[in-house]
């Protein structure tokens, strides 16, 4: 999964880049109005972290432009502004959520599951599909309830594709979904990790559809 | 304590009470003196009518007139008493005829004395008559004065009472108030004597608002800036938690540090601000060489300017006396120093300068930063604004701090070009 940060503050800008991709997931970080909406325009990230009081291009003049636009994506708002307006300004611009300083990490990222849960459409934070079941909040993966040891970048491409099964993901999605800037991609990775996902899962559960990509089955 | 109540009712009624007293004393005397002339033209005519009868009819004739308070005398040419109407009372022969004021046993009488032919004849009368005479008509004239008079009080006391009933209303105006109720009080129907006491306490009201509402402004904006050191701080603190390397967790602790000196300047930053609050100090101002804070300054930031390669000097020093606390001036051109030093990149130059133009001593500290756009000049004083230069660390507070001390010595501030058209030049111009 890939997430856009729009943060001014080198400190916190820094530390949340670092501590997210410890969930696993890719992370890029720009740090003002103008950038964010350079970024948005490859419409890579599956979700937003927004500071509002930014350079050049106030947050919440972003956010409402985007949706403007008709982009859907989700925007957590993380800001300094606590008061009740500010709160109902945000999320009536079209905030998906809304997180005030200072805040833990740890809450951040279950801020950021339920986002995804609630855009994918579960209600059970536990993905299961056939007889895996997969938790973003544990990372652990279990099969047939056995527990399935997987590298961070294995979970990373799993994830991906059970988030949305019965979806196809092309081979430079996945890799979005993998790297972010200034990630060196190694050619054929996403074939390799693909590989290494069969061998524990079973060769039918990760499908290709050859000249498309990869996909889950809703049902494997 | 004083009542303007009480002292006006007191001090009316003593005037009243004097009044009626001065009333009663002058009518006491003008009809003692009318009554004396009246009782003295009796004494004379008795005196007379006895002088022309005989001694032996006296008793009868004037029996109406001979009680208690009126004594007949005849003496004949040698001195002896003939007849006497009242002759335990004792008046001695007066050596010269006319009026005379004897003492006896019953008091002072007023005696009159006529030689007539053979005889002498005195009539006496006592002059506590005459008094009492007196005393009845001052009575009479100061008696209604006296039922006045508590009426007067009565009067007195509810016309003060209507009078100052606008302070009244006023103070439990004043008083029903909360703290944080700063508005103004009503104006209107108010008596002349009252209205400039409402004016001045709105007028203070209104400064004290106006105190109020910045200083609330600052503690929101200084809580509101808090939060970002602390979120830094707060989130670097649960990835050095994370760590599984020493490696990591050396370089997480770095972090860590780098986030509590920031937070840790903020807060240095906010108290010095606070600190150049107008009445923040009442430190009388002395004589300060500003080439001496210059130098002092400049030493100072000397190993930081090193650190980041930028040449930090005193380009010109003309001594310059102004009257300014050592202290906050030293703050000043500090915050100007730092400031110039953290945004000239390395390789860099920053001159400080102290002259004098037109009777007034000038600072001026330049350098070959980025500079400021002239679209941000007037805004670069405001409390925690800060500039498009994301990767110069600041509080945002050092050039609302300068403004600060600025204005507290009377000095004006301009931002400029600095060296060489590029930079920045920050001027600060003293009285002298």
């Amino acid at each position: 999964m890939r997430l856009l940060l729009v943060e001014d503050d080198a400190m916190i800008g820094q530390s949340v880049h670092k501590g997210l991709r410890r969930f696993g997931w890719s992370v890029d970080w720009v740090r003002d109005g103008r950038a964010a909406e350079l970024a948005l325009q490859n419409e890579v990230y599956d979700g937003v972290l927004l500071d509002l009081g930014l350079p050049r291009v106030d947050g919440l003049d972003l956010l409402r432009a985007q949706r403007r636009k008709g982009n859907d994506i989700p925007v957590l708002v993380i800001t300094a502004r606590d008061a009740i307006e500010d709160r109902v300004e945000g999320l009536d611009v079209g905030a998906d959520d809304y997180l005030v300083k200072p805040f833990h990490m740890e809450e951040l990222a279950a801020r950021i599951r339920a986002l995804m849960r609630r855009r994918a459409g579960r209600v059970s934070p536990v993905i299961a599909i056939g007889e895996l079941r997969l938790n973003p909040a544990t990372r652990e993966v279990t099969l047939a309830d056995k527990p399935l040891p997987l590298s961070a970048r294995e979970f990373a491409l799993l994830s991906a594709l059970a988030d949305r099964p019965g979806a196809v993901l092309s081979r430079s999605q996945l890799e979005e979904k993998l790297y972010g800037w200034g990630e060196e991609v190694e050619s054929n990775t996403v074939e390799v990790y693909i590989h290494m996902l069969r061998k524990k899962l079973g060769a039918d559960f990760i499908k290709t559809v050859r000249g498309v990509g990869y996909m889950v089955a809703k049902s494997a | 304590m004083r009542s303007i109540r009480r002292e006006l009712l007191l001090w009316l009624l003593l005037g009243l009470v004097v009044a009626v007293a001065a009333a009663a004393t002058g009518t006491y005397y003008q009809a003692r003196r009318e009554a004396k002339e009246l009782f003295d033209y009796q004494l004379k005519q008795l005196a007379l009518s006895v002088s022309n009868e005989r001694i032996s009819v006296l008793p009868h004739s004037h029996e109406r007139e001979l009680d208690d308070d009126l004594a007949i005398q005849v003496w004949d040419r040698n001195d002896k008493l003939l007849y006497s109407s009242s002759p335990e009372l004792a008046i001695p022969r007066r050596p010269d005829p006319g009026y005379s004021n004897v003492a006896t046993h019953r008091g002072r009488w007023r005696v009159f004395g006529i030689q007539a032919r053979d005889k002498l004849v005195q009539v006496a009368q006592p002059l506590a008559v005459y008094e009492e005479l007196a005393a009845a008509m001052a009575f009479r004239v100061v008696s209604p004065l006296l039922v006045i008079l508590p009426l007067m009080g009565v009067l007195v006391w509810l016309t003060v009472r209507r009078g100052l009933r606008p302070l009244t209303s006023l103070s439990s105006a004043v008083r029903s108030r909360t703290a944080a109720a700063l508005q103004p009080l009503p104006e209107t129907g108010l008596p002349d004597e009252v209205k400039p006491l409402v004016v001045s306490l709105n007028d203070l009201l209104g400064r004290l608002g106006r105190a109020m509402a910045a200083q609330k402004g600052f503690i929101a904006d200084a809580a509101h800036e808090l939060r970002t050191p602390l979120t830094a701080v707060q989130l670097q603190l649960e990835l050095a938690r994370w760590a599984t390397t020493p490696e990591e967790r050396a370089a997480a602790f770095d972090d860590l540090q780098r986030g509590v000196s920031r937070a840790t300047h903020l807060i240095a930053q906010l108290l010095t601000l606070a600190r150049q609050e107008p009445g923040a100090t009442n430190r009388p101002l002395e004589p300060i060489d500003l080439v001496e804070t210059a130098r002092l300054v400049v030493a100072e930031q000397a190993p930081f300017a090193a650190d980041r390669h930028v040449d930090v000097g005193l380009s010109n020093a003309v001594e310059s006396v102004v009257q300014g606390n050592p202290e906050a001036l030293r703050v000043m051109l500090g915050n100007l120093v730092d400031n110039a030093i953290r945004y000239t990149p390395a390789g860099g130059r920053v001159d400080v300068a102290v002259t004098h133009a037109d009777r007034h001593a000038v600072l001026t500290v330049r350098d070959t930063g980025p500079g400021i756009p002239a679209a941000d000049r007037g805004r670069v004083f405001d409390r925690f604004f800060r500039g498009h230069e994301l990767d110069v660390p600041g509080s945002g507070l050092g050039l609302a701090i300068v403004k600060g001390i600025a204005d507290r010595h009377l000095a004006r501030i301009e931002l400029d070009s600095g060296l060489d058209g590029r930079g920045l030049c920050v001027t600060v111009t003293f009285p002298m």
